[in-house]
């Protein structure tokens, strides 16, 4: 097992969310029907900043000289951590923008804004944790991961804010997400297996990891909660949310390194 | 094509003593647990023999290196010969290349939070000498070649036990081990 890297679980699983509640912010603002009746706007941007700049601040435990963390912006040409740190840095402004303008009713056009420089932040973020040396992860798996927790994460936490018009529309959508991470997790180990080795080995370092179960455990029930009671009950995004950080732990930890079989067949 | 130096690694010489290994260590002292040259046994699937048969492995120097095009700060250059140098005082110490790299020659120093890897000793080839891996062999497995003027031909580029990467293109090339040869009575 490889290090958990807590501070990259927090930053991505943090900002997943954040970016998420902003995309069912624009989705909810565009949707059929009257308009979101919550007026919880403010509260809502300021959920999201929090956990942005929650997610920020963690990421820096994970620099060996956190102060010169700006640095990471010069290779903007073909590094895509330095486009995840712009795109996540400009996300964040927004947030905080959106925070301190927001009424009541909040600005639709910042939730579009958001969610396209969110969106910036998450291909960026599938690139980065897609690298040669993770044969399992060198293609657009990273990127569905992060994609299915921020909208898992977006529309469990923006229940919370939807008003009664809107609640459907997020369960909806919580329970699709739920489905497809579910899917995502328990085929993507099996197709490993009869990959080359170092991918049959992350696929079999998956499947006996406890993160793993626990993660597919977390989904499973939830998807059971929601089909149960057909809303989300206002506990369940955080138990969601508890799921994707020891999925992300496991993500980080059980994948294993190309140089990791040096001297065996590969 | 561009002058590109190279490790030119012969198996069939190298008798696994560790000696390249030893010597990149006594010239650069990493810190502990921090090797920049490890030498891999090859597993028995690949070489099924009691005799052994070794990869003196180490940075590649690839034409298009992941650890350069990963990092963040822009840490790594690569030279006019092909040498990729990893800038330390740049270095923030993500730990990006080392997770991208995947022959593994990046590496943490934990003193220093920083990345650290071979630089094919750029100073002492600048000096008119040999890395001091390829002048301790002392079978002469390992040797300093210019991709641009190399013309053997009997090398490969990707032998059983080390990751095929194209997108990378390694420099690193290797002689394959022969079978030994089984006297019966
Ligand atoms: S072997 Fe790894 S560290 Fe060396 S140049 Fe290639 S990608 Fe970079
Ligand atoms: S650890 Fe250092 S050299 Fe490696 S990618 Fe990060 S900043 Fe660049």
């Amino acid at each position: 097992m490889q290090s958990m890297e807590i501070p990259l679980v927090l930053f991505t699983v943090f900002s997943q969310a954040a970016i998420g509640l902003t995309l069912m912010r624009a989705v909810r603002t565009t949707a059929d029907g009257p308009v979101d009746g919550s007026g919880g706007a403010r509260h809502e941007w300021r959920l999201i900043a929090g956990l942005m700049l929650l997610g920020m601040i963690g990421s820096l435990f994970h620099l060996g000289h956190p102060l010169s963390a700006p640095t990471a912006l010069n290779h903007l040409g073909t590094a895509w951590l330095s486009r995840e740190i712009l795109f996540a840095g400009l996300f964040t402004g927004v947030t905080v923008l959106a925070a301190l303008l927001a009424g009541r009713a909040g600005k639709p056009v910042l939730a579009w804004v958001g969610t396209l420089l969110g969106l910036g932040v998450i291909v960026s973020a599938g690139m980065t944790y897609a690298p040669p040396a993770l044969p399992a992860l060198h293609n657009a798996l990273p990127f569905t991961f992060f994609l299915t927790s921020a909208v898992i994460l977006g529309s469990g936490f923006g229940s919370w804010f939807a008003g009664g018009e809107r609640a459907s529309l997020m369960a909806r959508i919580f329970t699709t997400a739920l489905v497809v991470g579910l899917v995502l997790n328990l085929v993507a180990p099996c197709v490993w297996l009869s990959g080359g080795t170092v991918m049959r080995m992350t696929g079999e370092a998956w499947l006996g990891s406890s993160f793993y179960w626990a993660h597919v455990a977390v989904l499973a029930g939830c998807l059971g909660v929601v089909w149960k009671t057909r809303t989300i009950p206002s506990w369940l995004p955080v138990a969601a949310l508890l799921g994707e950080l020891v999925g992300r732990a496991g993500f980080f930890a059980d994948t294993i390194h190309a140089a990791a079989n040096m001297g065996g067949l590969y | 094509m561009k002058k590109q130096y190279a490790f030119h690694v012969d198996t069939e010489r190298c008798i696994g003593c560790f000696t390249c290994a030893m010597a990149c260590r006594n010239y650069y002292h990493q810190v502990e647990g921090v090797v920049w040259r490890q030498v891999h046994p090859l597993s028995e699937e690949i070489y099924p023999h009691r005799e052994r048969a070794f990869l003196s492995l180490s940075c590649n120097h690839c034409e298009h290196p992941a650890c350069l095009n990963v990092c963040p700060v822009e840490a790594y250059t690569k030279r006019e010969d092909g040498v990729v140098v990893h800038h330390q005082e740049k270095c923030i110490g993500c730990g990006n290349c080392i997770r991208s790299c995947p022959y593994g020659a990046p590496k943490y120093n934990p003193v220093e939070k920083r990345a650290e890897k071979c630089s094919l000793c750029h100073e002492r080839l600048d000096a008119g000498l040999k890395p001091a891996c390829v002048q301790a062999c002392p079978t002469d497995a390992l040797q300093l070649i210019d991709l641009a003027e190399f013309t053997e031909t009997n090398e490969v580029q990707y032998p059983a036990g080390y990751p095929r990467m194209e997108e990378l293109n390694p420099s690193t090339r290797f002689v394959l081990p022969q079978t030994p040869k089984m006297v019966r009575r």
